[in-house]
């Protein structure tokens, strides 16, 4: 789960690129004549949200609107509490609490005049949020679009930098500790350089790589790392020996 | 297949039998593995597993990942939605499932969530055994908490001893929330940048997961002399849980809890602060998932039983102290409960 530094640099992340990145959505809405975009966000499935908006759920689960039009909303299961620290992160200046997701959206389908929906990759809308929405009324289409931009590359490429140098940094220190231990080193490390989310998977060669369990490390074993960096990952794969 | 919770297994047999269904899915994803873990006890890393136990009480397991299959000696299917061909006649975890899946089934199955988490709601000995293992790591991981926070240490770097205490020491995940700072603060939230000052008010709660099983602390921290106001939340928030404390038992429900945390606060004149403007929930159930239903409020009905797992937390914001947590695991026991937090009930200054 999140519990890493989330925060928005718009240094690295200019307004900007949010805005060229929502200039993309509308444009594949144009092209199907839809009114808004659906884009489905929870604490594990976060990136197509976080891509468009900077909006990262730590908790729970949220859909995000982006209106042809009118300027992005979220329909956030979080509570009102932490509406000013997401404004700080985000692009969103509405957010409505939605502790019933789907409600909150078809409210907001009612008071816009919309009938008809894009979905972001509707065929992998949760159960849940899907068949409310479809059992309403309001059409849903698929919507797909590239979401590959150069500073999308730029920060998978800075993730990728920040799991390489440590874990190649790191690696000889796990020898005679615990996969635990090395967990721990490795945990310290990756978040204080600003990690929002690890995975970490080892391997002593007898196993494919699996979650810490208590083995030992020897002198031969492989890491693993899946690291989230500001709602990029890159994935590492090192071993000892070098 | 290792891992399969035959007390788990025996009673979903029995509810098949009962609902007239000839087989069931568990499913899991990435973030919700709850479903699936009730049966099969793996913490897979990838993003899908399933289990299907048939009417014979076969078990079979697919994987989406790979490493995930060859680790269990299960089956892995890639393109996921196929490890749904043939359907089933119910499924735990429908809810979270992709649609694509739910398509692949065919026929419409029905959701047997609601029924699946009612069985997880009373333990086992075993699932209490690994709950106390995570309380234990939890009082520990507090410790390390108090030990390690010091003002000029920012938010995130204070997170990251913990999560590295945690990890080094077991734990397979942790959830945690914190917040700092004085009366502005309302709730707590993932950590940032703000550098502790001495005076802060730091909250946090702690869940780690042991074995697939989540417990909680929450517990109050001030960076220096704590002032008077400080004090008198504090007292509010202890006497709210330990009202609570006193009064879980089998037979209770769920209301009845948050009325006897939320009763004390409207006793000081501060009943307002129980409402969903300035808090969540007065407590909730643990076990696979760290909020675990029913919720501690004072509209849930549910009647509380032995061997349920659930924290009694009064936390919210009061105009004296700014946002605070004090809240402890409770095991429901035949005539009351057991606190399996050890650690001391008071509010810590360093």
């Amino acid at each position: 789960m999140k519990r890493g530094l989330i925060t928005w640099d718009k240094v690295e992340l200019p307004p900007s690129v949010f805005e060229a990145r929502l200039a993309r959505a509308r444009k594949a809405l144009a092209a199907q004549d839809l009114p808004a975009l659906l884009v489905y966000s929870d604490v594990w499935r976060s990136n197509e949200g976080r891509h468009l908006t900077n909006y990262m759920p730590y908790w729970n689960r949220s859909l995000i609107v982006i209106p042809r039009e009118q300027p992005p909303v979220l329909l956030c299961g979080l509570s009102p509490r932490v509406y000013p620290w997401i404004k700080s992160v985000t692009v969103f200046e509405e957010i409505r609490p939605a502790s019933k997701l789907v409600p909150t959206l078809l409210q907001l389908c009612t008071e816009r005049g919309w009938t008809k929906l894009g979905v972001l990759d509707l065929p992998r809308l949760p159960h849940e949020i899907y068949a409310p929405q479809k059992a309403s009324g309001v059409e849903a289409s698929d919507v797909q679009f590239d979401l590959t931009d150069d500073a999308e590359i730029a920060m998978h490429r800075r993730a990728e930098q920040m799991a390489q140098e440590i874990l190649t940094a790191e690696l000889p220190r796990g020898a005679g500790l615990t996969d635990y231990q090395f967990s721990g080193l490795l945990e310290r490390a990756f978040r204080r350089a600003g990690a929002e989310d690890l995975v970490l998977l080892f391997s002593t060669g007898d196993s494919a790589p699996r979650p810490a369990c208590g083995t030992m490390l020897g002198d031969k074993y492989s890491v693993a790392v899946a690291l989230e960096y500001r709602g990029h990952w890159a994935r590492v794969r090192r071993g000892l020996p070098l | 297949m290792q891992r399969i919770n035959e007390h788990r297994r025996t009673q979903l047999l029995n509810l098949m039998t009962e609902r007239g269904w000839d087989s069931i899915l568990l499913y899991g994803n990435a973030w919700r593995k709850d479903p699936f873990r009730s049966l099969v006890n793996i913490n897979f890393s990838g993003d899908h597993a399933l289990a299907r136990l048939s009417r014979s009480g076969d078990v079979t397991v697919t994987f989406s990942d790979p490493w995930d299959a060859e680790t269990a000696s299960a089956a892995l299917q890639a393109d996921f939605a196929k490890a749904f061909a043939g359907g089933a006649a119910a499924v735990a975890g429908l809810e979270f499932m992709e649609e694509r899946f739910v398509a692949a089934c065919g026929t419409l199955p029905v959701s047997a969530t609601t029924e699946v988490e009612e069985l997880r709601r009373v333990k086992t000995a075993e699932e209490i055994g690994y709950i106390r293992q995570a309380c234990d790591l939890a009082d520990r991981g507090y410790q390390r908490f108090v030990e390690v926070a010091e003002p000029g240490m920012r938010e995130f770097e204070l997170v990251a001893e913990v999560e590295a205490f945690l990890k080094e020491n077991g734990a397979e995940d942790n959830f945690m929330l914190i917040a700092s700072g004085g009366i502005e603060v309302v709730g707590m939230k993932p950590p940032t940048d703000r550098k502790l000052q001495k005076g802060d008010s730091i909250t946090t709660e702690l869940t780690p997961q042991v074995n697939g099983y989540y417990a909680q602390i929450c517990r109050t921290l001030v960076l220096g002399e704590p002032s008077p106001d400080q004090l008198k939340a504090f007292e509010i928030f202890s006497e709210a849980q330990c009202a609570a404390q006193d009064l879980i038992k089998p037979g209770v429900t769920a209301a009845d809890a948050a009325r006897a945390q939320n009763d004390v606060f409207r006793k000081y004149g501060y009943g307002e602060y129980t409402g969903a403007k300035y808090t969540r929930v007065r407590g909730h159930c643990l076990g696979l998932y760290p909020d675990e239903t029913p919720h501690i409020l004072e509209d849930v009905d549910y009647v509380l039983k032995k061997d349920m797992v659930v924290i009694a937390h009064p936390n919210t914001y009061l105009p004296l102290s700014g946002y605070m947590v004090f809240g402890d695991v409770l095991l429901i026991t035949e005539t009351g409960n057991t606190r399996l937090n050890k650690t001391e009930k008071k509010l810590f200054t360093k």
